[in-house]
């Protein structure tokens, strides 16, 4: 707004100016509050699943203390625990992809896929494009509440942040391979649609299922050791686990490189799968005359 | 006819034409059951993996804590299938303005709005966490007590209600807050306050928080109150306080509710 | 607190100086706006209905009358209780419509052309059968008005049948039996032909003119298809930019706008002679036949002369069709509103 003097008025006093600003200061908050209540709402919701993790894996792990004498579990201090749990949301800060999979079939269901053949557009780099503004988007505006958050927790930071540079660099290379990973996953569930209409039921349990296996409950070493060399060779640990151990340098040297490669690699194939799966999904569209 | 006869009547109606609703759409019926047998999998994976590090959790030894874990999930599940989808629409019905025709109808507004649908297919959430609390109950070699089980369904429909007040009000935010997450996002983490024992609490930073949503916002007591009443020692107090935590948090949501609508009818054109 | 006024044969319905101001949110383009409009937002305010005046006597069918935003709306939500006025007052069958007593939204009904109320996955009889428990409608009562209904509208095969698989004339005939259940006294019905072809328009009118006939209900509808206020009602409610500009019989209504006759010549000689434009605007020309539009006050003499001039195979004299006394009537600006 630009000040405007208004030579009408009387002089005002310093009490004057000041009740003015206060005023204004006022009217300004409760707009503010009112419209971004929600923004903090939410916020403070977030947080909520975050305190009571904490809390209950600090009484397993006082439990566990007094039932062996143990201070790890599998590895994990508490401490590790607790920055693996934080960490792993921002791995899925860049490997969820709300939306995508459903929007990709209905879509396909309710015939806007058309808008896809008729301009000069291909579906997938669109698509991935508009997630990747979106995503950087998103996670901009969730620097704030995870700085927060992180902020709280630091405590638990204390000697878990790498001082390593290559460590760094494989950590953004894990975040990168998260984002292609989910992105180009959910693609495929999304080119489901062309066979079965009702792909939100199946996203459903896709995503339930995700939440254990990628490692977002828990660290996968936890389990016994034939589920996690199991769950730890599928693709899906990159969405969450991945990045959380490479941040935390339990993965170093040689397989540190090694599953960066195998990562790479299943981006790759969910690449091509969304593709291929794409291209004979439009001939069967084509075919049933949309 | 009396009010209460009227209104059982109107609800079993509504859960009639839903479960045909529901019935039109078996397939997508049947896979909501299967995330939901999922999801009680994955929990108690966890628990049992847990379980092997450590012999008790905040004091709560297997047996006990899947009491717990079948309490919650009993009582979310009834949460789910009488209250969360219709405050979850809540939203959608401000924002298209059809809210409007159930205002219109001659019957209590917050009835209609929040009992409008039966989610049939988080229903047998019910089951299983009942089945799991008798698995349990057998695990600790329960000895059968009727005063317990009396108090125990007391209390477990006093956390219901208390769920319910809580839920509705942050249905009612959506009047205010009209780009806010869907509510199921927010029931969802909102209600992991209610999803561990109290004791989990106990770090020194901690221990206010705990007393803050037990006596402020009695999120705790929802599944707390009746699972230790089961199967802990019996604290007269703290059941005590949960009925009238009861009535005071139906009668506060009620109040916002209104105030909520009142807002809705003077925002809209 | 008014009483609901049985015996008074006052009017029905009555709105004194009822206004709606609301706020909304000015929203910019571009990121930078965005951002700002995260710590300020502008607002205007909009006038949508500005300090309206009328009364509705029982029995009377009324059309509400006004282009998109006018504030017909924002009036009928006014009457239904659903919006509260920022000022001025509504009384509809003696009851202050905002204190949306049980008793009041019994004997009501609104129905919204855009808008669907019944369970779109159920048949509509399922959704009947659940009005019939929300209005508490006794058996043997439901049933009657269920068949009466059914029968008028001419759907008594369709009532089993999903509402989604329904056509939309169908769904908005199951929409009038929905409302119309529970036997209101006061049926306000916003836009209830919108978007349905010529065949179900009639099929509806039709019904609203024998419903209105046998149970003597009254009704105030707004539409923008001008054969439904033609087919329906004697009087109509002109609104425009929220202030009510018109409020007496449809005819007079073209007689005080539509200040202009159509006058429409075929020549005998399969020609139309030059020079038409000195009688009135030509508005048509083709072949032998001329259409004018003529000043009232001058149609005689210019007859006179026209009969005098040239051999006319045939001559009519029309008023000019509603949608056109319409548009000049939501042109002009809005001048005070005028009784009958």
């Amino acid at each position: 707004m630009i000040p405007v003097e208004c030579p009408s008025l009387p002089p005002q006093g310093i009490l004057g100016r000041l009740r003015k600003y206060a005023r204004v200061f006022r009217v300004s908050l409760i707009e503010r509050m009112t419209y971004r209540a929600d923004f903090l709402v939410s916020t403070f919701l977030r947080f909520l699943p975050m305190l009571t993790t904490i809390l209950l894996w600090q009484a397993v792990f006082a439990g566990a203390k007094e039932y062996s004498g143990a201070t790890d579990l599998s590895g994990f201090t508490f401490n590790e625990m607790i920055v693996y749990l934080l960490m792993v949301n921002i791995s899925r800060l860049f490997s969820s992809m709300p939306g995508l999979a459903g929007g990709i079939a209905r879509d396909i269901r309710d015939g806007s896929l058309k808008k896809y053949l008729l301009q000069p557009i291909d579906m997938v780099d669109y698509l991935l494009a508009y997630r990747v503004a979106h995503k950087s988007a998103y996670i901009i505006a969730s620097f704030v509440p995870y700085a927060v958050l992180f902020f709280l927790c630091r405590g638990f930071f204390a000697g878990h942040v790498p001082t390593d540079p290559i460590t760094w660099l494989a950590y953004a290379a894990s975040l990168v391979l998260a984002f292609l990973i989910g992105f180009f996953f959910e693609a495929c569930v999304g080119m489901v649609g062309f066979w079965f209409l009702e792909v939100t039921s199946i996203l459903y349990i896709v995503m339930t299922l995700n939440f254990f296996v990628s490692g977002h409950m828990f660290p996968l070493d936890l389990l016994p050791p034939f589920w996690a060399n199991f769950l730890r060779a599928l693709p899906f640990q990159y969405l969450a686990y991945f990045p959380a151990v490479v941040f935390l340098e339990k993965v170093q040297g040689a397989e540190l490189g090694w599953s960066l490669v195998q990562g790479a690699a299943w981006a790759l194939v969910f690449a091509l799968l969304s593709r291929w799966l794409y291209r004979i999904g439009l001939k069967r569209y084509s075919a049933f005359g949309g | 006819m009396s009010v209460l006869m009227r209104y059982t009547r109107l609800l079993g109606s509504l859960s009639k034409y839903t479960l045909a609703r529901e019935m039109a759409f078996r397939g997508n019926f049947l896979v909501k059951v299967a995330v939901e047998v999922l999801w009680l999998a994955i929990l108690l994976a966890f628990y049992r993996t847990v379980f092997v590090k450590t012999q008790n959790v905040a004091g709560w030894s297997e047996a006990e804590y899947l009491f717990f874990v079948g309490c919650f999930f009993a009582l979310n599940g009834l949460i789910e299938t009488l209250f969360l989808e219709n405050c979850n629409d809540f939203a959608e019905l401000v924002r298209t303005g059809d809210l409007d025709f159930l205002l219109l109808r001659p019957i209590d507004e917050q009835f209609l709005i929040s009992c409008r649908k039966v989610d049939w297919s988080t229903a047998p959430n019910f089951l299983m966490g009942t089945a799991l609390m008798g698995f349990s109950l057998f695990q600790m070699s329960w000895t059968f007590d009727l005063g317990r089980i009396v108090a125990f369904l007391v209390l477990f429909v006093c956390g219901l209600l208390i769920a319910y007040a809580f839920m509705l009000m942050l249905t009612s935010l959506s009047v205010w807050l009209v780009r806010n997450q869907s509510l199921m996002e927010m029931w969802w983490l909102f209600s992991s306050l209610a999803r561990y024992p109290k004791e989990i609490f106990s770090r020194t930073w901690a221990e206010p928080i705990g007393r803050f949503f037990t006596y402020i916002l009695p999120i705790l007591l929802v599944v707390n109150v009746p699972a230790r009443t089961m199967v802990k020692a019996l604290e007269p107090g703290l059941m005590i306080f949960t009925l009238v935590a009861t009535v005071v948090a139906m009668t506060v949501s009620r109040w916002f509710f209104r105030k909520a609508l009142r807002a809705y009818r003077s925002a809209s054109s | 607190m008014a009483e609901p006024t049985q015996d008074d044969p006052g009017p029905i319905i009555s709105a004194e100086a009822l206004a709606k101001t609301y706020r909304v949110v000015q929203k910019k383009e571009g990121i930078g706006n965005a951002v700002r409009g995260l710590f300020r937002r502008s607002y205007r305010e909009v006038h949508a209905v500005d300090g309206v005046t009328f009364r509705i006597e029982p029995g009377e069918m009324v059309a509400f009358l006004g282009p998109n935003g006018a504030g017909k709306t924002t009036t009928l939500k006014m009457l239904s209780g659903l919006v509260y006025p920022t000022s001025g007052q509504a009384r509809v069958l003696g009851y202050v419509p905002s204190d949306r007593t049980d008793a009041f939204r019994r004997q009501f009904a609104l129905v919204m052309g855009q808008k669907n109320q019944l369970w779109w996955d159920l048949p509509a009889g399922d959704s009947f059968q659940l009005h019939k428990e929300i209005y508490g409608i006794p058996d043997e009562g439901f049933r009657r008005t269920l068949g009466e209904l059914t029968e008028l509208l001419n759907v008594e095969k369709l009532t089993r049948q999903a509402v989604r698989e329904l056509s939309l004339g169908e769904r908005m005939k199951m929409e009038l039996i929905a409302a119309l259940l529970h036997q209101p006294r006061v049926l306000l019905l916003d836009e209830p032909t919108i978007g349905l072809d010529v065949v179900a328009q009639v099929a509806i009118q039709k019904c609203l003119r024998d419903y209105h006939e046998r149970r003597k209900v009254t009704i105030l509808l707004t539409s923008h298809y001008m054969r439904d206020v033609e087919a329906l009602c004697e009087r109509v409610l002109v609104i425009n930019h929220g202030k009510l500009v018109y409020d007496g019989s449809l005819d007079h209504l073209a007689d005080r706008f539509g200040n202009v006759k159509l006058v429409k010549i075929e020549f005998a000689d399969g020609r139309v002679p030059e020079g038409m434009d000195r009688f009135g605007e030509v508005a048509r020309q083709a072949g032998a036949e001329v259409h004018l539009k003529v000043d009232p006050a001058r149609v005689g003499e210019m007859l006179g002369a026209i009969l005098d001039q040239y051999t006319v195979a045939d001559i009519s004299v029309e008023d000019p069709p509603l949608e056109q006394v319409m548009a000049r009537v939501f042109q002009e600006e809005a001048p005070a509103a005028t009784s009958p």
